[in-house]
């Protein structure tokens, strides 16, 4: 409801895709550029300004930026030279067949007109021409070189389908050089729970999501529960960062560009978002599994991206990880899985100060202890509350802020390689 | 064992009725809804057969499923509607490990493929079989044995009398099939028709031929089903 609610202010999606505001817009995007490479030539560069910049609106703007920016994001110095193959990996892996069938499949992915690196790519329309098929398979050879690499480089990381999408995104903006470097760090940080050898990790992370529906809409939550959809239909987000179910490429750079800035975690707050932003369509869906499921499943093209990131950075900030670990343990009680890796994501969320002073703040109105004291009262006066809160944060622009800072505060242990 | 497999069509009868269908896609509401499971290694067509027969076409291109897809169609059997809801599962070994037990849950049906051209698939049909033991309370649960893309002639490397003989030892029926092949587009249609008729009327398989589309199965148990393609 609280979510829904908000949805006016969809335009703000389109503004940067030369609205009505065309000169506002020119101007803008201008400042915005220029903003970015400030934060690059500073020295040494300002890692936090990127981050907030990769954040806000319209993200990072254009691959020939990400190519410079996520590197600094992942704290990966691109001018190293990139790992290089000891022996023949197609023959030594064990992952190969697996890996080769995933990307012969994975045409999709390698869009019209999508021209990794070889052209200095401005936010120009990208021809309407498909990608020729010799490029496509070299792209996709490529492909298969990176990840064999990654994986022979980790032993300890264990290669899951839908791996390959993610890998093709960065293969497609930054080239295969710089992306195998980002890959493997990208792969030892950020996705290394999807990488276990089991799922259990993975299924840890899914079981955030209903908690966070919960938070924001009780009504929507209880609805899902009956319906026993379980959470596999945003499976594939997850292990994908959307990569597998967004047609268009912006798209999926964009939310690459606000997911490489933030928590790892963010990518379940945006999965929330956007059932919370559905919420209508699956109220009015027959309340059993496989009709939730496939509605859920099919992701829309056309969601208003910008206002639900800033939504998920909104949700991230009034309900933390360490908050929701709580519930999402409870959420899972019957399935008992390991949680170790969560450990470290308690650690650091507890120490996000910024998240605290908000929460704090707010701690006045927001009791969701409440809730399961006073059964009558519970989801509205609660779901009332929430609202203010959701106006709130939104308006004073601390939601974006506090993402950030956590994000940086979280990204001194990953260059430290303390994080898992 | 068979009052339990009532029980959970009832189940789905019941709770498709309290709410009704606003969808467009969805038949009326208080049609009854088999649900099937499509289950086997990574590339040998689960994609393509379930699309064939919700679509009636074969898919311009696939990509590697990940968790489950669903798909569904309405279908008619002696003046019933009724809702074929099939499961499309990922192949890799590690979803199904912990991700797609949720999805046996009151199945009526378990359609196991494997690819005629790749025996490895062939072999891995035991650990696919035990599995499914596990997650399902019902022994009896009807399940086939599809063998897909028998179009590839020159490439088969699964022997029908193999793989017969494999769906003996499990008291499967087999069919090999190609989604692909647009001559056998009846093929695989009368494959899940096959088994909607087995899961309306309750009798052995073998016996519910569709009376009405012309569609001839053999129903000798032997010799072996062979390739209509």
């Amino acid at each position: 409801m609280a979510l829904r609610s908000a949805q006016g202010d969809g335009h703000t999606s389109s503004r940067w895709d030369g609205g009505a505001g065309k000169t506002d817009f020119d101007a803008k995007r201008k400042k915005k550029v220029a903003e970015i490479h400030q934060a690059l030539n500073s020295d040494p560069t300002d890692v936090a300004a990127l981050r907030r910049l990769a954040i806000s609106e319209g993200g990072l703007l254009t691959d020939e930026i990400r190519r410079k920016v996520w590197p600094k994001l992942l704290n990966v110095n691109s001018s190293e030279p990139p790992p290089v193959p000891e022996q023949n990996l197609r023959q030594m892996s064990k992952d190969y067949q697996q890996v080769l069938l995933d990307v012969r499949r994975s045409l999709r992915r390698f869009p019209p007109g999508c021209l990794p690196c070889s052209s200095a790519s401005l936010p120009a329309p990208r021809p309407p021409t498909g990608m020729p098929e010799e490029q496509r398979e070299g792209l996709q050879e490529e492909l298969i070189d990176i990840i064999l690499l990654v994986l022979e480089r980790n032993p300890q990381l264990h290669y899951y389908q839908g791996y390959h999408d993610i890998v093709v995104t960065f293969l497609l903006v930054v080239g295969k050089r710089l992306a195998t470097s980002l890959v493997e760090k990208l792969s030892t940080h950020h996705v290394r729970d999807f990488m276990d050898p089991t799922m259990d990790n993975t299924k840890h992370i899914l079981n955030y999501l209903m908690p966070i529906i919960d938070q924001v809409n009780p009504e929507l939550h209880d609805f899902m529960q009956s319906a026993e959809v379980g959470t596999i239909f945003a499976l594939s987000w997850l292990i994908t960062w959307f990569g597998h179910v967004l047609s268009d490429f912006r798209h999926v750079v964009r939310l690459y560009d606000f997911f490489l800035a933030c928590h790892p975690l963010m990518p379940i707050y945006f999965a929330a978002v956007i059932v919370l932003y559905r919420e209508q369509e699956v109220l009015d869906c027959d309340c059993d599994m496989a009709s939730v499921h496939h509605l859920l499943s099919q992701i829309p093209q056309d969601l208003p991206y910008e206002t639900l990131i800033s939504r998920a950075g909104d949700l991230f900030v009034q309900f933390p990880p360490s908050e929701l670990a709580r519930k999402a343990a409870a959420h899972q009680q019957a399935e008992k899985t390991a949680a170790s890796t969560f450990k470290d994501f308690e650690l650091v969320s507890a120490q996000q100060r910024p998240d605290m002073v908000l929460r704090q703040r707010f701690r006045g109105l927001l009791r969701p202890e409440d809730r399961t004291k006073d059964v009558l009262t519970k989801p509205r006066t609660n779901r009332f509350v929430k609202l203010a809160v959701m106006g709130l944060t939104v308006a004073l622009g601390a939601a974006a802020l506090a993402v950030v800072k956590s994000a940086l505060e979280w990204a001194p242990k990953f260059q430290l390689q303390l994080f898992p | 064992m068979a009052s339990e497999m009532e029980s959970s069509l009832e189940a789905s009868f019941s709770s498709s009725g309290a709410v009704s269908g606003a969808s467009v896609f969805l038949p009326p509401a208080r049609s009854r809804i088999f649900k099937i499971i499509v289950i086997g290694d990574s590339n040998v067509g689960k994609t393509c057969l379930t699309y064939r027969f919700c679509a009636g076409r074969f898919p311009d291109r696939t990509e590697a499923t990940i968790g489950v897809d669903f798909r569904e169609r309405a279908v008619e059997i002696d003046g019933e509607r009724i809702k074929i809801q099939l499961w499309d599962t990922a192949g890799q070994e590690r979803f199904r490990k912990s991700m797609v037990q949720h999805y046996y849950r009151n199945v009526h049906a378990v359609v196991f493929v494997y690819d005629m051209t790749n025996m490895a698939s062939f072999h891995s049909l035991p650990s696919w079989i035990e599995e499914c033991k596990q997650h399902l309370l019902a022994n009896d649960i009807p399940r086939i044995l599809v063998g897909n893309k028998c179009d590839l002639r020159s490439a088969i490397q699964v022997p029908t009398d193999l793989a017969q003989k494999f769906a003996d030892t499990h008291s499967m029926p087999l069919f090999e099939t190609s989604a692909k092949n647009p001559n056998d587009n009846d093929h695989v249609e009368a494959i899940f028709m096959t088994l909607a008729h087995k899961l309306k009327s309750h009798k052995p398989l073998m016996l519910s031929q569709p009376p009405d589309n012309g569609i001839i199965l053999k129903p000798e148990p032997k010799p072996a089903m062979t390739c209509w393609c």
